[in-house]
């Protein structure tokens, strides 16, 4: 019977994946390709990026990359400080392979284990690491292959020889060949140990590739920090034994190369740079000295260590700081250290304000409130609506002349009109006369309008995260809190805002990050009058890459050194609210 | 929407949501009156700009200068007005900033003037607010339906299908959104500028990516954000549909197309907004990738109106904020419509 059917089938032309097996593949095929396009485009565009931009950073890079001049951009915008900016970023990155091997070493508990998963995975990492490398050598040449033809319109068959030609260049072919024959290598130990191990292999291969990545990263960032280092100071010491190289590195880490200047400076660094170092130094010798304390208390001897040589790093690293920091710093970028002092300002004038405006919005919203979709909507209008568009709106609100509907309130007001985004002048001064010292004159003008717009968009959005925030909270705890005897401002204050917290610290970590990277607004309503006053470090990177000599290596480096510092500001929010936030 | 969708709707239960949970009690009358108040004074502060805006948008423009509050006539003639103010880019301001491609650019802009049916046009001499307008809405809608092109099959790859490294690029696409905007635009800037000389040089000026849409829209294509957004919606849709489908015949292809879209309207109503107010919007990346007023957005034009235009325009330059906050308005209340049918269509709300 089975036969008889089997006769009738008709005959299969285009014989089809069949089987379970068969059938993986092609699911394997079909998922591959349903995602490739975004993959691609959120590779190129995405990832890429970061690694391009410390690339281009490196580099002295106009329209086409001219020279590799290592930390120049950074001494540029920081002074010395880059060094030692560079110097915690490996120490950082070695820390952080640590915590990635002592993961692995906890998790691959027997030696089998580990040798099973230690060894493709460092052939691995190799292979990547020299793919890398490879990459790294084509990449200017790629990026140069249009400087290469010859003036004049071009063909398809021109550009393309001369693109295949950046990989014809010997350092690159000899770089390739050692990439490819690594791959093969590292392919085919995988493959032998994926078919003997495959259970062991795969437990642990990741951590033990991101360790050994984490490890070479660091590794490459220390090497170059220290020649870049021995280079500046002058002293051709390459042939050093390793010691002695690490000798020199503490002694120029402890002079950082800049005697004090016989003469004085051109120009006074401003106080509030000298400030924010300062008490970030005491803040680094504070936190050793906590880190002193744990280590006696604590019970084992490899955290002793551990937190001891910590200690010891903080406590060097505050000294740094304090010490040598406002001197560190005099070679830095004015106009860039001014730029982040506005930052700071633009942020603590914005962020508390739409946050605490916002949670009392919601709050009361939250109550049995007639209408509240109709406010909901309301609120939510001044976010949703296009920034150019609104800040256009707000510009002319805020003009400066006579007439000007702001000023024609301030005389309604009984007050005298003010330039408002023309003036570049400080709050303070404004108001207490022109006796306050430079340094305490706080924001300018212009810059308080700029965050009155700021705090007017985003406070809408916060209400409404708000709102969602506090339409999660239990109402039992309320009742049983009644039941209590608890009077509102206790429930506000012991229930509401502890069970608030996770939403509070996802706000305020989105609003520092955007104030960081704010631009529509301030490009918008700056003025050639204020711009001094008003542009933040983002727009100044900005300018710099605009430029009619646009120069990309050095906006590369500043947006890198903000990457590092939003960088640090997520962590250390982390690390604050890890304690404060509660999770349900 | 056909019979089929509608019986494969009927029988998909109800997503789960998060359910609200009841309000605490209502305090006093006197603290009622009080929380109206602070809501209302909340509201004016809102939309108070707004109502200016537009009251300024209709004034004359002594009236706009002298900052009176409300309009004494109508002045409807504004719009056409603020619509045809063309010349505050055009003609002898004409030049082309410094940038990596300016002297190619300046060559074929030379011949593109030269040609007949550009010459003496307003899209050469004179760019007026509509050309900007027209741009924008360009843009938008290539980056509207490409987001949804490129997003939607990664998403369902991400939900529906098991491949091996699922969890790990997941991982990596949504470590991506931790990269803050800023790092990555001195390198996507030079990375479409070479794939610009690129696809000059394969396929002439059609090919370019600066100063023209691809360098406008392509970049946000994919974006993390919204692949999670959907994935999120796609994971939930129950797996017994998807059973079905499977006994029926039906692939991957198939099944998305016909049942998990039709399914999310709603989440896929949410990332057009997302897209569409994103490319409306933007200024930061239109100033770098363009160098004139072919493909410049809308945005960028009100900047210009704003910067360069008659300084006193105060009322025209209203009437254009308006019209570039319009649309926008509109899309919003039309996706909210669509985010409530597309919760009762679904059956979230029984």
């Amino acid at each position: 019977m089975v036969r008889a059917l089997k006769k009738h089938q008709p005959p299969v032309i285009f014989p089809r994946f069949q089987g379970v097996k068969m059938r993986v593949v092609r699911e394997h095929i079909a998922a591959y390709l349903f995602l490739f396009p975004a993959a691609a485009l959120l590779f190129v565009f995405n990832v890429f990026p970061v690694l391009f931009s410390l690339f281009v950073s490196l580099h002295e890079w106009s329209i086409f990359p001219e020279i590799y001049n290592g930390l120049e951009n950074y001494e540029k915008a920081l002074g010395d400080f880059a060094f030692v900016l560079f110097f915690w970023l490996a120490f950082g990155l070695f820390w952080l392979s640590y915590r990635i091997f002592r993961n692995f070493l906890r998790s691959a508990q027997s030696w089998p284990d580990r040798f099973h998963s230690l060894l493709p995975a460092s052939l691995f990492s190799l292979a990547t690491t020299s793919l890398c490398y490879w990459f790294l050598l084509s990449l200017p040449l790629v990026v140069d292959s249009p400087r290469r033809l010859p003036p004049g319109r071009h063909s398809a068959a021109v550009f393309i020889h001369e693109f295949l030609h950046s990989f014809r260049f010997p350092e690159v072919v000899r770089a390739g060949n050692i990439a490819l024959i690594l791959t093969f290598i590292a392919i085919a130990a995988n493959l032998y140990w994926w078919r003997k191990r495959y259970r062991q292999v795969s437990r642990h291969f990741g951590q033990a590739v991101l360790f050994l990545w984490t490890f070479a990263a660091a590794l490459w960032l220390i090497w170059m920090t220290y020649h870049e280092l021995v280079a500046a100071v002058g002293r051709a010491t390459s042939r050093l034994p390793i010691w002695g190289a690490l000798l020199t590195m503490a002694q120029t880490f402890a002079e950082l190369r800049l005697p004090l200047p016989a003469t004085p400076p051109i120009y006074e660094l401003p106080i509030w740079s000298q400030l924010i170092f300062i008490s970030a130094g005491a803040m680094l010798v504070f936190a050793a000295y906590r880190l002193w304390q744990r280590a006696h208390r604590s019970l084992d001897d490899r955290a002793f260590y551990g937190q001891i040589l910590a200690a010891i790093l903080f406590l060097l690293g505050g000294y740094l700081l304090i010490v040598r920091m406002p001197v560190a710093l005099q070679e830095a970028d004015d106009d860039l250290l001014r730029g982040f002092g506005i930052t700071a300002m633009f942020s603590l004038g914005t962020v508390p304000v739409q946050l605490s405006v916002g949670l009392v919005l919601a709050y009361l919203l939250f109550q049995n409130i007639r209408g509240k979709e109709f406010f909901r909507l309301v609120y939510f209008l001044p976010y949703i609506m296009p920034f150019a568009a609104t800040a256009v709106v707000f510009k002319v609100l805020f003009g400066q002349a006579q007439n000007s509907t702001l000023n024609n309130l301030m005389k309604f007001l009984g007050l005298g009109a003010q330039k408002w985004l023309q003036e570049p002048t400080g709050i303070f001064q404004l108001l207490f006369g022109s006796g306050v010292p430079e340094i305490l004159a706080g924001p300018s003008l212009a810059l308080v309008v700029i965050m009155i717009y700021t705090s007017w968009t985003y406070i809408g959005f916060d209400t409404v995260v708000f709102l969602a925030g506090l339409g999660n909270i239990p109402s039992e705890l309320y009742e049983a809190a009644r039941i209590d005897g608890a009077s509102g401002w206790r429930i506000f204050r012991h229930i509401t805002l502890p069970l608030l917290s996770p939403t509070t610290f996802f706000l305020s970590l989105i609003a520092i990050i955007g104030t960081f990277q704010a631009f529509t607004q301030l490009w918008i309503m700056r003025t050639p009058a204020s711009s001094r006053a008003v542009d933040t470090a983002s727009i100044y990177m900005f300018e710099t890459i605009r430029n009619t000599r646009p120069q990309y290596g050095y906006g590369a480096a500043m947006a890198f050194v903000l990457f590092i510092i939003i960088l640090l500001l997520t962590l250390a929010q982390n690390q604050l609210a890890g304690r404060r936030v509660f999770y349900g | 929407m056909s019979a089929a969708t509608k019986r494969l709707e009927a029988i998909t239960p109800a997503i789960p949501q998060v359910v609200r949970e009841q309000r605490p009690r209502t305090p006093l009358p006197v603290g009622r009156i009080l929380i109206y108040l602070v809501l209302t004074f909340g509201t004016l502060l809102s939309v108070g700009p707004f109502l200016w805006m537009l009251s300024t948008s209709f004034m004359t423009q002594s009236e706009a200068s002298l900052g009176r509050l409300l309009p004494q006539e109508m002045q409807w003639q504004n719009y056409p007005d603020a619509l045809a103010n063309g010349n505050f880019i055009g003609g002898p301001q004409y030049a082309i900033e410094f940038h990596p491609l300016a002297d190619e650019l300046n060559v074929h802009l030379q011949d593109m003037a030269q040609e007949p049916v550009f010459r003496g046009s307003r899209w050469l001499s004179g760019f007026d607010f509509r050309g900007y307008v027209w741009n924008s809405i360009r843009i938008t809608g290539i980056s509207v339906i490409g987001t949804l092109l490129f997003c939607i099959p990664a998403a369902y790859a991400f939900a529906r299908m098991n491949f091996l490294g699922r969890n790990v690029l997941f991982g990596v696409m949504l470590s991506t959104m931790m990269i803050p905007g800023i790092v990555t635009l001195v390198p996507n800037l030079l990375t479409v500028t070479w794939l610009s000389r690129l696809g000059e040089a394969v396929c002439g000026d059609v090919c370019r990516w600066t100063n023209n849409w691809p360098a406008l829209t392509v970049p946000f294509f994919a974006t993390a954000f919204t692949i999670f957004l959907l994935r999120q919606f796609f994971a939930q849709i129950p797996t017994e549909l998807w059973d079905a489908a499977q006994i029926d015949g039906s692939g991957h292809l198939r099944f998305m197309l016909r049942v998990v879209i039709p399914l999310s309207r709603a989440p896929i109503m949410t990332v057009i907004l997302l897209s569409f107010i994103g490319s409306w919007n933007a200024l930061q990346w239109p100033l770098l990738v363009t160098q004139d007023a072919r493909w410049r957005p809308v945005a960028l034009g009100l900047t210009t109106f704003v910067d360069s235009g008659a300084p006193g325009d105060f009322h025209l330059q209203m009437a254009a904020s308006v019209m570039m906050i319009v649309p926008i308005l509109v899309m919003y209340f039309i996706a909210q419509k669509q985010f409530t049918e597309g919760i009762a269509q679904t059956g979230l709300k029984g």
